[in-house]
């Protein structure tokens, strides 16, 4: 009778459970690809009215989820939602948009 | 940028209308630009459509003019160089408007109209700025220009320093030619600039705010 009890209430607790709790490979199943991340090289970035330009623009693109302006280097990373995709042609025209002048992409760096 | 555009910039600069900032911000950008000298002290509040146009508000109250003009300014960036390492920009400022004496007096029309360029690396910066105004009593043409360096190289979000000198000359006025040592702190959105007009002897004070 106690051993019964006992499963009934473990049968309880682990229904009531919040799906996140219940196992980690489950969690682990559950969580999405991380998104593409692009580096782009661009010319004219001097100062950090040119970064908040940068990131103003780019980061109001849907398919962006952050940037990141390396004045040192004249670099842009662009971290993509996941499932999302931005051509090089409309990230130059987000750059332009900003005011500065996009040199190239590199879609590999960060692997 | 060609070395040749360098050298008339720095040529320029000899020489000796003042402009704290980049006066055209990116497409959707607000900026708020005030600039303080014993001359004069000035407001500018504008909104760029593009990331080559702003217009605004300008508001110059005239100490030694005794007035105060109000009117709307473009702003136009006519060309830009982005080089890996450098940038250079050519402006053109239009302003219109009206211009009331301090006090009891009749308001008349004003307006101007200015050239400016500038270039930068992360170490070095170049400007020169020239404007024509006709402003009632005051029919003048000025010029300034800048150069600065900075003594140390920030990334973004931190603490950017420069130490800068700015030449005036504005040949209708008691001191035709002025010379202000300056310095200029700029971090994020925020730009100020502290200095102090030798001939003078009136410290200046201007900020740029960019949102």
């Amino acid at each position: 009778m106690k051993l019964l009890k006992t499963l009934a209430l473990a049968a309880a607790v682990s229904m009531t459970m919040p799906a996140a709790l219940a196992s980690p490979e489950t969690s682990a199943m559950a969580e999405p690809a991380p998104g593409e991340i692009l580096m782009a090289e661009v010319n004219g970035l001097v100062c950090d009215f040119c970064a908040q330009s940068i990131r103003k623009i780019v980061g109001r693109d849907e398919a962006v989820q952050k940037v990141h302006v390396d004045l040192s280097r004249g670099q842009v990373r662009v971290d993509l939602k996941p499932g999302r995709s931005l051509d090089d042609a409309a990230l130059g025209k987000l750059i332009r948009k900003a005011g500065y002048s996009l040199v190239s992409v590199d879609r590999n760096a960060a692997k | 940028m060609p070395p040749r555009y360098l050298a008339a910039g720095l040529a320029l600069a000899a020489l000796a209308a003042p402009a704290s900032a980049r006066p055209v911000s990116y497409e959707g950008g607000w900026t708020l630009m005030q600039d303080n000298n014993g001359m004069y002290s000035s407001l500018h509040a504008h909104y760029s459509p593009t990331a080559t146009d702003s217009i605004g508000l300008y508001v110059e109250q005239n100490q030694d003019m005794d007035q105060t003009f109000t009117g709307l300014q473009y702003n136009r960036l006519v060309r830009r160089w982005n080089a890996p390492d450098s940038q250079g920009n050519l402006y053109l400022k239009l302003g219109a408007g009206a211009v009331a004496p301090f006090g009891d007096g009749e308001t008349e029309p004003g307006s101007f109209a200015g050239v400016a360029a500038d270039w930068e690396t992360r170490r070095v910066f170049v400007s020169y700025d020239v404007r024509a105004r006709d402003f009632g009593a005051d029919e003048s043409l000025s010029h300034a220009a800048r150069l600065g360096v900075a003594p140390y190289v920030a990334e973004f979000g931190e603490l950017h320093t420069w130490a800068m000198v700015q030449v005036e000359n504005h040949p209708e006025a008691e001191e035709p030619v002025t010379v202000t040592p300056l310095l200029r702190f700029f971090k994020g959105p925020l730009l100020v600039e502290a200095g102090y007009t030798l001939e003078e002897e009136e410290f200046l004070l201007n900020w740029t705010w960019r949102f």
